[in-house]
């Protein structure tokens, strides 16, 4: 399994961001990137950012400086799941990071 | 978690000392079936008339007028259904709004589905219905409007006194959940020329799971519930005697309080509203002050998450709600706030706090606090 650890992280509603994390990983799947995409409420686990070498979040819950990681703000997938805008953010992110 | 806060009295409110002692003496002592034909029956059916009249003196009814029912949703439902599938669908018309309770508008859409014709009239920017809209959708098949009384949501205070009126001249029957409205405002169901009116008690310091649908005498419902001929055959099962007597003991409360919270309430809200419009020009209370509920503040900060921001108090230990209750963990927007026209970022950035007896202007000032070091991290960027 990759090493590559995207959290994918929302507010109160779990559909929601199961939703989006399914979306994310077949946008990745779609574009040949291997990574690990996981799911992650800040309502219920707040005080614990979540360790991954990138976070998508639906919500402002974590500054970079926190998750100590990069942290994108993918709330306009809510609206248009190929927002492009925000997956070119990722892909760029990813290609950054991971893809050397 | 610091000491707890709570400012959402519209999604529930905590029973009064008052009213609990009502349910002990309905749970320790009366606990009898009040249908059943000994002493045990026969002192929880006097528990029960007793509420049944104060209720029914709350709302300036006979006590044959009331119904008890699980609650404001069931109410609701009664009034809809109840009156609607007297009539075969062609030969039938419902108008309300569309910013009611899911309680009403889940049951029209239903009614629909059946082929039943309804009308949903718009609101204004302040969330308020206009009589004459209703004026204008009366036809000859309408049976039933029915308008909230005051907004769970942004507190707007509709003009049911008018519509009334309206429904009165027109022969229609009129319903109104007054749910919102009882705890702070007095309602007279002639005054307001109602013939159906909701209420529920864990709304103003009483028990959940109980309410009561006012039944205008002389009006047919079609029942939903069946085996009992309990609440005078219109919904059988037997009765919540502890519910009943929390709900009788909530209206005197009401009754007793409810000028001088109105004046408390109002003053609340005006500190509050000043404090959250200090925060700058990107925050707005939605709805006019003038035609607003006093517990009731709906307030936008826009370029905000409202969410983050929600769940951010929640871990300060004060608990206000994203719009309504009902909407806090659905996927869709409010159905109220996009009936008022505002903008998506706005609706995306609105939180309603609620006041009730309980609330200081201790707890608006912590509030406010919280609520300065909060903002900075919630701005979405």
């Amino acid at each position: 399994m990759s090493t590559f650890k995207v959290c994918v992280v929302g507010g109160h509603c779990s559909n929601r961001v199961m939703i989006v994390a399914e979306q994310i990983t077949e946008f990745f799947d779609t574009n040949g990137i291997d990574c690990q995409v996981f799911t992650h409420l800040a309502v219920s686990e707040y005080g614990f950012p979540p360790r991954s070498n990138l976070i998508l979040q639906l919500l402002p819950a974590f500054t970079e400086v926190e998750a100590g990681c990069p942290v994108i703000n993918i709330k306009p997938l809510i609206g248009d799941p190929m927002h492009p805008a925000t997956l070119e953010k990722i892909l760029k992110q990813v290609q950054a990071d991971y893809i050397a | 978690m610091s000491s707890r806060i709570y400012l959402d009295y519209c999604a529930t409110t905590p029973i009064h000392p008052d009213v609990r002692k009502q349910i002990l003496r309905a749970l320790d002592v009366d606990f009898g079936n009040p249908s059943s034909m000994h002493w045990a029956g026969m002192d929880s059916k006097q528990l029960m008339s007793q509420a049944r009249a104060d209720v029914a003196e709350g709302i300036g009814c006979h006590p044959d007028e009331i119904t008890f029912t699980s609650g404001a949703t069931e109410s609701d439902n009664l009034a809809l259904f109840g009156t609607l599938r007297l009539f075969p669908s062609e030969k039938a018309h419902l108008i309300t709004s569309a910013i009611e309770h899911h309680a009403v508008l889940h049951a029209a859409h239903l009614l629909e589905q059946d082929g039943y014709a309804v009308t949903y009239v718009p609101v204004d920017g302040h969330g308020v219905v206009d009589p004459d809209d209703i004026r204008r959708a009366i036809c000859p098949n309408t049976r039933l409007i029915s308008i909230m009384s005051v907004n769970n949501e942004v507190g707007s205070i509709q003009p049911v006194a008018e519509i009334g009126k309206i429904a009165r001249e027109h022969d229609v029957h009129f319903h109104t959940d007054a749910v919102q409205s009882i705890g702070l405002f007095n309602v007279n169901v002639d005054e307001l020329n109602a013939d159906l009116l909701s209420l529920s008690a864990h709304k103003i310091y009483g028990s959940k799971g109980i309410g009561t649908l006012y039944v205008r005498s002389g009006s047919n419902l079609s029942p939903m519930i069946f085996g009992g001929p309990q609440e005078h055959s219109l919904r059988a099962g037997t009765e919540n005697v502890p519910g009943i007597a929390s709900l009788g003991a909530a209206i005197n409360l009401v009754r007793e309080h409810r000028g001088e919270e109105r004046a408390r309430l109002s003053d609340l809200r005006k500190y509050l509203v000043n404090g959250l419009q200090a925060f700058g020009p990107n925050v707005s209370v939605n709805g006019a002050e003038e035609t607003t509920a006093p517990h009731i503040v709906s307030v936008s900060f826009t370029g905000a998450d409202a969410e983050m921001m929600q769940i951010l108090l929640n871990h300060a230990g004060i608990a206000v709600s994203l719009g309504s209750a009902c909407n806090s963990k659905s996927l869709e927007p409010s159905h109220v706030l996009t009936a008022m026209h505002l903008p998506q970022e706005q609706i995306e950035s609105t939180l309603r706090i609620s006041l009730g007896m309980p609330t200081t202007h201790e707890e608006i000032d912590l509030l406010l606090d919280a609520i300065t070091r909060i903002l900075p991290r919630v701005i979405v960027r």
